[in-house]
């Protein structure tokens, strides 16, 4: 479990290795109420057609990554994610070799919260999406 | 500057009916984000934690649906928008057996200019409520319009 006494400024998060399967991608997509339809993020045929290289993932399933590369970080209890914002920039798709980073911009000790920069990268280190997390420590 | 009626901004076009939280949702959430946080996955082990139970990771709070009508009360300029990105509060956690209500309502409208040309951005805000009229989450959902 994190502490805020703990934390620094410059300090890292993951990196996260993963690689998303197409399924996974239609799984996210079905509890989010995308999967009934063939689209974008469940049907290749569907995704090709509106110009993209395939499915893609959902932009809510790159904020769900990122989210979970800050809630990993913190681990059991404490402190909680409190604000998380993302900029969609490039479509991440599935099987891929995606790395997830994150690094503390800043420290707040009067409201003990933690800023954090958070990314998505590709294999060519290209960052397809990016955001910003706040964590906020316990009292 | 970008035209469009003031009087859209701020008047909660969309109010869902609630939807209960069921464990298989959580369960399958977490699933497909390869989510293994005891707090989110293990009952047992989340009973000795700050909830006292099962919560759900905190991005399941975009997972709540707006309805059909949605997109028709979403402002467009040109040909096509685009999901530029979202900002989420997460306000409080979202337990096993919560029912959560969404309202939504356009929060703004700018326009900006890059390299690329001119852009629209029309930002719609959906709160998240629970059964006991708490504020669960706000998320601020960013399109991107090219006139």
């Amino acid at each position: 479990m994190k502490k805020f006494d703990e934390v620094k400024i410059g300090d890292t998060l993951g990196p996260l290795e993963l690689t998303v399967t197409k399924d996974q991608c239609r799984a996210y997509a079905k509890t989010s109420g995308f999967g009934d339809v063939a689209g974008r993020f469940t049907d290749e045929a569907a995704a090709k057609k509106e110009g993209l290289p395939g499915i893609i993932l959902p932009g809510n399933m790159s904020l769900g990554l990122l989210s979970k590369l800050v809630t990993d970080w913190i681990g059991f209890g404490g402190a909680r994610l409190t604000r998380m914002g993302t900029t969609y920039r490039v479509p991440v798709q599935p099987d891929h070799a995606l790395t997830i980073h994150g690094f503390v911009t800043n420290i707040n000790p009067d409201d003990r919260t933690v800023e954090i920069d958070v990314w998505i990268e590709n294999e060519e280190a290209e960052r397809l999406v990016t955001g910003t997390a706040t964590v906020e420590f316990p009292k | 500057m970008v035209d469009f009626d003031p009087t859209i901004i701020n008047k909660v076009f969309e109010h869902t009916d609630p939807v209960e939280v069921k464990p298989e949702m959580i369960k399958r959430f977490c699933e497909s984000l390869g989510e293994n946080n005891p707090l989110y996955t293990d009952p047992e082990a989340a009973k000795k934690g700050p909830y006292g139970g099962i919560v759900a990771p905190p991005s399941f709070a975009v997972t709540f649906r707006n309805g059909r009508h949605f997109f028709e009360h979403v402002p467009r300029y040109g040909k096509r928008g685009f999901d530029a990105g979202k900002d989420v509060e997460f306000v409080a956690p979202i337990h096993v057996g919560d029912t959560i209500s969404l309202s939504s309502h356009v929060k703004e409208i700018y326009e900006k200019t890059g390299r690329t040309g001119t852009m629209v951005f029309v930002v719609i805000r959906s709160t998240l409520t629970n059964q006991n009229n708490q504020t669960v989450a706000h998320i601020d959902h960013r399109f991107m319009n090219r006139p």
